[in-house]
């Protein structure tokens, strides 16, 4: 596919839950696995939320660092991204734009599965009111295509 | 559900016979969220029971949380599994801080009732009541001094703020008789006291009078309350909910299938849709939004009559 915009952005951070409802913690580097998800994490080991009907598109979630940034600026919520509950943070990247696509994070390929829609279950976790905010930009489920370990920094780019 | 983070037992301490203390370290973080005095976690179980504690030890010590458990005799299990099983080194799943109870700043008196293991959440008000150098004190009722969870160190650290009940009726009516300006009123224990907390203060100014319903209260009493009705609305049948069973419990007997998980207002699985009336919250899982239209079946119950979605 030819990439007519260029765009490389990076990764911010890594996140994982060991179960459904637990606090994200930060990865300084994170084992994608092809085809199953992120070791250790909730949708790798069958503890989600959403684990009774597990889809190859929710192997691993992204949320745009700019999204986080205009609930801060245009609605005055915080959502910090470790309580977004998306395992990748990232910057630069247009990720309404990879539904279809392969991209490349560090050494490991991804392919976005489809948009992730914001779900109530947030707002109640939080106690926060994120979900008409986040509405068409809750970031993107993703399939791993080529499994390898990522760290903060890592560029990401189309393939 | 709110959100968890795993913790780890690393101290036990038996306070009476049948109150066990835990001291619970953060097991990923340096140190827990903030909370105020008063607020209670949500303990999940390994078997995915859940239980409401209070936090007691101080909001200055972020590195460490305590609860205090109480043994209940006809539980369903969750405390005695604390009490016998949760060994130091024992992981669970602790909630963030569950702020419902908690000091009003611009009081300028306190006045602190417990009766029982319901002195729990007012053992992280003392340190904030300390420091603050407020105007306070605790009455604490017990049947027996053996029975009294954390009497000499009360005795301790209060001295004479400390008016200790033991097997002697506290008179509510007559202590709360003349609410003085700027004085607020804090009630944690049983049903019965709760109640008489509620008459003894029915005069107080909006907002003075502050009630733990759940915190260490076990679970039997937390069920019971005032006597209420409920219409379905498909079928127009009208269920009485007596003082002494819970709305869940009713509906299940008259056939309705609702879920529950851990009877106790923590978890919203119970949860039915109210369409008409005034429900009277006692839960701490469901967001104001959720309150207005909807309730837990559980703990919850009503004044007069609700019509429920069913
Ligand atoms: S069963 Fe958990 S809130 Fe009612």
């Amino acid at each position: 596919m030819t990439n007519s915009y260029p765009w490389a952005g990076r990764l911010i951070a890594a996140y994982i839950a060991e179960q459904a409802s637990m606090e994200m913690e930060e990865l300084p580097a994170a084992r994608m696995i092809e085809g199953v998800g992120i070791e250790g994490d909730r949708y790798a080991t069958g503890r989600g939320t959403y684990s009774y009907k597990p889809h190859e598109d929710r192997q691993c979630t992204l949320i745009e660092m700019e999204t986080l940034d205009a609930l801060r600026r245009d609605h005055g919520l915080t959502l910090e991204p470790h309580e977004s509950r998306r395992n990748l943070t990232t910057q630069g990247v247009p990720l309404n734009h990879l539904v279809g696509r392969h991209f490349r994070v560090g050494e490991v390929v991804l392919f976005g599965g489809r948009l992730n829609v914001p779900c109530k279950y947030l707002d109640d976790l939080l106690g926060r009111p994120l979900f008409n905010p986040l509405l068409n930009r809750s970031g993107l489920n993703c399939r791993i295509i080529k499994g390898g370990t990522i760290r903060p920094g890592d560029v990401i780019e189309p393939v | 559900m709110k959100l968890l983070m795993a913790v780890e037992v690393v101290a036990r301490r038996q306070v009476t016979p049948r109150v066990v203390q835990l001291t619970l370290r953060p097991a990923k973080r340096a140190a827990f969220p903030a909370f105020r005095g008063g607020a209670h976690t949500i303990l999940v179980l390994p078997d995915g029971k859940r239980r409401l504690y209070s936090l007691t030890s101080d909001p200055d010590r972020p590195e460490l949380w305590q609860v205090a458990v109480l043994r209940e005799a006809a539980g369903q299990g969750g405390s005695a599994w604390l009490h016998e099983a949760a060994a130091i080194g024992t992981r669970l799943l602790a909630s963030h801080p569950q702020q419902g109870f908690a000091l009003a700043p611009e009081a300028a008196r306190h006045i602190l009732l417990a009766g029982g293991i319901g002195i729990t959440p007012f053992l992280s008000m003392l340190p904030e009541l300390r420091r603050a150098g407020a105007d306070y004190e605790v009455h604490f009722c017990a049947r027996s001094e053996a029975e009294a969870p954390f009497l000499p160190e009360l005795r301790a650290a209060l001295g004479d703020r400390l008016r200790v009940w033991i097997a002697q009726r506290l008179d509510l009516a007559r202590l709360l008789a003349c609410p003085a300006p700027g004085t607020h009123a804090y009630c944690c224990g049983p049903a019965r006291m709760v109640q008489g907390f509620a008459e003894a203060t029915a005069h107080w100014p909006a907002g003075t009078t502050h009630v733990e319903h759940f915190a260490g209260i076990p679970r039997a009493e937390a069920q019971q309350g005032e006597a209420f009705e409920v219409e379905i609305a498909s079928s127009g049948a009208i269920l009485p909910v007596p003082a002494d069973r819970s709305l869940l419990e009713v509906l299940r007997a008259a056939g309705h299938g609702v879920d529950a998980a851990c009877e106790y207002g923590a978890c919203g699985s119970c949860v039915v849709q109210v369409e008409g009336g005034e429900p009277l919250h006692r839960d701490v899982c469901l967001s104001p939004a959720a309150r207005r239209r909807s309730m837990t079946a559980c703990v919850s119950r009503g004044r007069g009559r609700l019509r429920l979605a069913l």
